[in-house]
């Protein structure tokens, strides 16, 4: 031991730990330190030693005890933590200890009974403890909604109890997807299409009126089965949207950064795959396009919501009766009141004498 | 089984009204009883059904002469007789086929086309007959009146066909023997029991005349042509532009329907129903590989399959393989002069009802009188396809595209004489024919086939317009160009590239409407219709849902799809809504049959908090659900019409009393022309929406093969 006393260094052990405790939280947090890291550090003077200043700053609460491959490491903890920790009773500690083993991935209460064998009712008192001396938090997964998943407070849940940043206290944020995706579909509307004035290539102006003079006299001379029916022209009044001549159709990188960059979402990470499961979503409702591999573009054309096809356009093919629509009976054609509405005429009313 | 034969009650249903409304009551009662009880010899037909033996052979003649069902003397006691639903359904059709045939062949060809869909398969001298009535022969057969000739054609044809080119099933080919007493009734029948079927059946023998065609005013009185058959028919009757003027035109018109596939020569074995066509070719190969037995071993009856497969490909192309046949204005060398070509026709006219073989000035032209011409539907499929391609392409990527897509499918077409084909033994993607040339087709093809009236420029970026044609132009910030162009004087080579710029597009999409083949020089495309085709059935049945459920039972659908079988909770994920929301529209796509669920207990009670509901969507089963509403959606139609008509009974017989057609308004009051009018626009809302169902059905049902369920 002698040897270890040199000039004005410390001399008791709980000194020496105190330094060891400091040389190790000047490291970055979450250093994992292992015995030969500690040794290297000069502060202890023997093996033995060492050990046993481990053992003074673990009972403490001050290193962590963990083992890395079958190997004992340390990790430091913070005095406040360390402070709070001392005052738990021993179960407390215990609940403590396997909360902290799992991390941002939280853990199943009942999960945790069964490592820790605890009691139902110890279990509860222990953690409501916990949660009032702010040392856990309790989250509801959203991989099974009925689970309370309990972690360390300071921690953010991960993606797996608490969804992406698109869900809030496990729900769907559907506010801000909303949001978030109709930016999106601007953005790539932008990069994918150009808007074209309706007007946009004026090359009848000059002319039309010639044309006019000139169709009226063909009109009047030969009778109308005889002249050749114009080709369809759309009307060409209503500007619209054309595939683009250069396209860059947008990446899920390239839309992430999009929204990283407008900063609408400032307190969560977003991440490629939170991306690309918003892009899915609007895919699947048909506001983007997937063009070939990753890349995604709005879908061209207008979409016609006032026809869609022959049988849904007829009155059966929104009838909430059809199931029970029958040849004959009380729901047949010839009673069929929407059928009567959509012709404007009279449909049989049921249970009237027809005679003819 | 066929796919084709597999009937549903609701099918059974809306054939036999169709078969009423064309072909009378008698028609459709035996047709009813083939509908529900299925195949059946005659002994069997007589048995099921209160109508006399007469009757039913009556009926039989007419349902055999169109095609309506198929018989098979295969076993020489009785023949048996079965539905063609193919055929049958098809009459609802009649009217958009003759459109479809004028949009790529002219006029003349539709009026060719509906005259033969009218008179079911016809022999071509019998045709020629027609359009240019011999009075000799018609004093000849001792009728003054020109519709007995067109009554003695159809059999007449038959007999011509017999000896030719099967020997086996002599006697019982076209007709069934045991029917030949009611064949010649037929012929002979002239309007007693059934008009309708008389006046259908029998044709149209003065296609040119003044005379009113009996087509148009069967069709209009039965209601079943739709509005725009209708107008053509009209069309065909008043101007004399299109109308075909002698023989040679005929010809030249029959010659290209042929050559397009159009238009195919009857054979036999258009009358044996897949069932028998398979016994046939299962014989056939067992005599020649096997010994007349069965082979044993599971490999052995493998391959024996491979080979019946391969037969009923043979037998159906030997079938379908294009007669020889050539216009005789081509045959003979042109400088002949008109009146040359005049004697011809007579000469045509008179041999062919008269003496047959007896005046061999134009060989070729007696022998190709006796062909029986019957029209294709497996092509109006691809016909339809090819309108419904243009429709969603016009939608997605405006007019001037679409016109150029049309274009490179009507080239296409040509060369597609069907679908899908349900003979092929394993599936094959249609990549099979990339290497085709006759599949594909260029920019240059397209540019000089392009309407000249259409603005080519119209759909593209200004830019690219600019960048190919714009010498002087420039595009302004507001994307418009400045000063414009022209788009009718540009250069050929110009407009092709200008073209190419929306094949590109159209290259571009995802649904992939053209594909890039190869750079002979230039750039060819081919169009893959399989992916196509799948991707369009699903797109009409997700109208069927947002019609139903709105954007969120489509988003349903779509996830379902992407994702396969879903619990409730990775539902809600995938689409990112709370599962609360979701639950109604999976209830009510459930019930209506689109989307499936299936409940997995998770104890041995059913209790539903511990039961797994799993939900998926299967394209097939949708697909046939779909079908099967339309069926029942274009019956209801259907019966609507008749209630309508029915409600108008007075009205409408006064109508089409013989002195008031033409002169409504001398004969008819304000009222009842009111009367009239408003039934003449239910009457066209109900049919164009009965054309727009049918144009559903061949989506869903005639594009692609039926696809693999989950």
């Amino acid at each position: 031991m002698a040897s270890a006393i040199r000039d004005g260094e410390p001399t008791t052990a709980e000194e020496r730990a105190n330094n060891l405790y400091q040389k190790g939280s000047e490291a970055p947090q979450g250093t994992i330190f292992f015995q030969r890291d500690l040794h290297n550090m000069q502060v202890a003077e023997s093996l033995a030693d060492l050990l046993n200043l481990i053992g003074i700053l673990v009972g403490q609460h001050l290193f962590k005890p963990m083992t890395f491959e079958n190997e004992p490491c340390w990790e430091v903890r913070s005095r406040d933590e360390a402070d709070k920790l001392r005052r738990l009773t021993p179960d407390e500690r215990l609940l403590y200890h396997h909360i902290e083993q799992v991390g941002s991935e939280g853990v199943w209460s009942k999960a945790l009974r069964n490592r820790t064998n605890v009691t139902q009712q110890v279990m509860n008192k222990c953690l409501k403890n916990l949660e009032s001396k702010e040392l856990v938090q309790s989250v509801m997964s959203v991989k099974f909604p009925n689970r309370k998943m309990y972690l360390l407070k300071h921690l953010i849940p991960s993606e797996d109890i608490a969804g992406g940043p698109w869900q809030s206290d496990g729900e769907f944020d559907a506010p801000l997807i909303e949001i978030v995706t109709s930016l999106i579909h601007q953005y790539v509307e932008k990069e994918t299409s150009v808007h074209v004035p309706g007007d946009w290539n004026d090359w009848v102006a000059h002319d039309r009126a010639a044309a006019i003079a000139k169709k009226r006299t063909q009109v009047q001379v030969s009778d109308i089965e005889d002249t050749p029916l114009p080709s369809y022209r759309p009307p060409r009044s209503r500007s619209h949207f054309v595939p683009r001549a250069d396209p860059r159709y947008p990446t899920i990188q390239s839309i992430r950064k999009f929204i990283v960059d407008s900063n609408i979402i400032r307190e969560r990470k977003v991440r490629d795959e939170d991306i690309e499961q918003l892009l899915d979503v609007m895919v699947l409702e048909g506001r983007l396009e997937k063009m070939k591999g990753k890349s995604y573009r709005t879908p061209p054309g207008t979409k016609n919501t006032d026809s869609f096809n022959g049988f849904v356009d007829a009155p059966c093919g929104t009838c909430p009766v059809f199931d029970q629509c029958m040849d004959e009976g009380p729901i047949s054609a010839r009673t069929c009141v929407y059928f009567g509405e959509w012709l404007g005429t009279e449909s049989d009313v049921i249970h009237r004498v027809v005679s003819f | 089984m066929s796919y084709s034969q597999r009937e549903s009650p609701i099918l059974g249903t809306l054939c036999e009204r169709l078969v009423q409304d064309q072909y009378g009551e008698l028609a459709a009662r035996v047709f009813s009883i083939f509908a529900r009880y299925g195949r059946q010899t005659l002994a069997a037909l007589t048995r099921a059904s209160y109508l006399n033996g007469r009757q039913i052979k009556h009926g039989l003649v007419v349902l055999i002469q169109q095609h309506l069902i198929f018989h098979s003397s295969a076993d020489p006691r009785a023949t048996s007789y079965e539905v063609d639903w193919a055929q049958a359904y098809a009459l609802v059709r009649y009217g958009k086929i003759s459109v479809l045939v004028e949009n790529r062949m002219g006029k003349e060809a539709a009026n060719v086309v509906s005259n033969l869909l009218s008179l079911g398969h016809t022999r071509v001298a019998d045709l020629k007959e027609a359009y240019f009535p011999s009075h000799k022969a018609s004093a000849a057969n001792g009728e003054a009146n020109g519709l007995a000739n067109g009554a003695v054609a159809g059999p007449k044809a038959n007999g011509v066909k017999l000896n030719g080119t099967t020997p086996k099933t002599n006697g019982a080919v076209e007709i069934p023997s045991e029917l030949d007493d009611a064949k010649l009734a037929v012929a002979t029948l002239t309007n007693g029991d059934a008009p309708t079927e008389n006046g259908t059946a029998n044709g149209t023998p003065e296609m040119n005349g003044n005379k009113k065609r009996p087509i148009s005013e069967a069709t209009k009185s039965n209601g079943i042509e739709s509005k725009e058959a209708k107008t053509s028919q009209e069309a065909q009757m008043v101007d004399g532009a299109n109308e075909i003027k002698s023989v040679d035109d005929l010809e030249r018109v029959l010659e290209r329907l042929i050559d397009r596939g159009w238009v195919v020569q009857v054979d036999e074995t258009h009358y044996l129903s897949p069932g028998d066509a398979h016994i046939l070719a299962r014989e056939q190969v067992m005599d020649e590989s096997y010994q007349g037995s069965l082979p044993s071993g599971t490999k052995a009856k493998e391959m024996m399959n491979q080979q019946i497969l391969e037969r009923k490909r043979e037998i159906r192309d030997d079938a379908l393989k294009k007669p020889h046949f050539v216009a005789s204005k081509r045959a003979a060398p042109d400088n002949s002069p008109p009146q040359a070509n005049k004697r011809t026709k007579l000469n045509n006219g008179e041999t062919a009802i008269a003496i047959p073989g007896m005046v061999p000035a134009q060989p070729t032209s007696q022998s190709q009188d006796r062909i029986v011409l019957r029209v294709n539907l497996e092509k109006v499929a691809v016909a339809m396809r090819t309108d419904a391609l243009v429709r969603l392409v016009e939608q997605r990527l405006g007019h001037v595209t679409a016109e150029c897509y049309k274009i490179m499918l009507y080239h296409l077409e040509r060369h597609i004489p069907r679908c899908w084909d349900e003979l092929e033994g394993e599936i094959v993607p249609f990549n099979a024919d990339l290497t085709d040339p006759r599949f594909r087709t260029t920019s240059q093809n397209v540019a000089k086939k392009l309407d000249r009236k259409i603005d080519v420029f119209e759909g593209l970026d200004p830019a690219t317009v600019v960048k190919e044609v714009g010498r002087n132009s420039k595009v302004d910030s507001k994307n418009r160009v400045h000063p414009p162009l022209h788009p009718h004087k540009i250069s050929l080579d110009i407009k092709a590239k200008i073209v190419d710029k929306h094949i590109n597009m159209l290259a571009e999409d995802p649904l992939r409407f053209v594909t890039w083949v190869s750079r002979n020089g230039v750039n060819e495309w081919t169009v893959q219709f399989d992916e196509i085709s799948k991707a369009f059935v699903q797109a009409e049945i997700e109208k069927t849902i947002e019609a139903r459920k709105g954007p969120l039972g489509v988003k349903l659908v779509r996830a379902l799809k992407k994702k396969g079988k879903l619990d409730e909770r990775q539902t809600s994920i995938a689409m990112m809504m709370s599962a609360t929301e979701i639950r109604g529209v999976v209830n009510d796509l459930a019930v209506q049959g689109y989307v499936q669920t299936q409940e997995i207990p998770k104890v041995d009670r059913r209790e539903a908090k511990l039961t797994m509901i799993y939900t998926w969507y299967d394209i097939q089963r949708a697909r046939e659900k779909l079908l099967h509403d339309t069926y029942k959606g274009m019956v209801r139609i259907l019966q609507r019409l008749e209630f309508e008509s029915k409600q108008r009974e007075t009205l409408l017989r006064k109508a089409e009393r013989s002195d008031v057609v033409g002169n409504e308004t001398k004969w008819l009051s304000k009222f009842e022309l009111e009367k009239l009018k408003e039934w003449r626009d239910i009457e066209e809302k109900l049919l164009l929406q009965l054309e727009r169902e049918d144009e559903v059905v061949a989506v869903v049902r005639d594009f692609v093969r039926p696809m693999l369920s989950i």
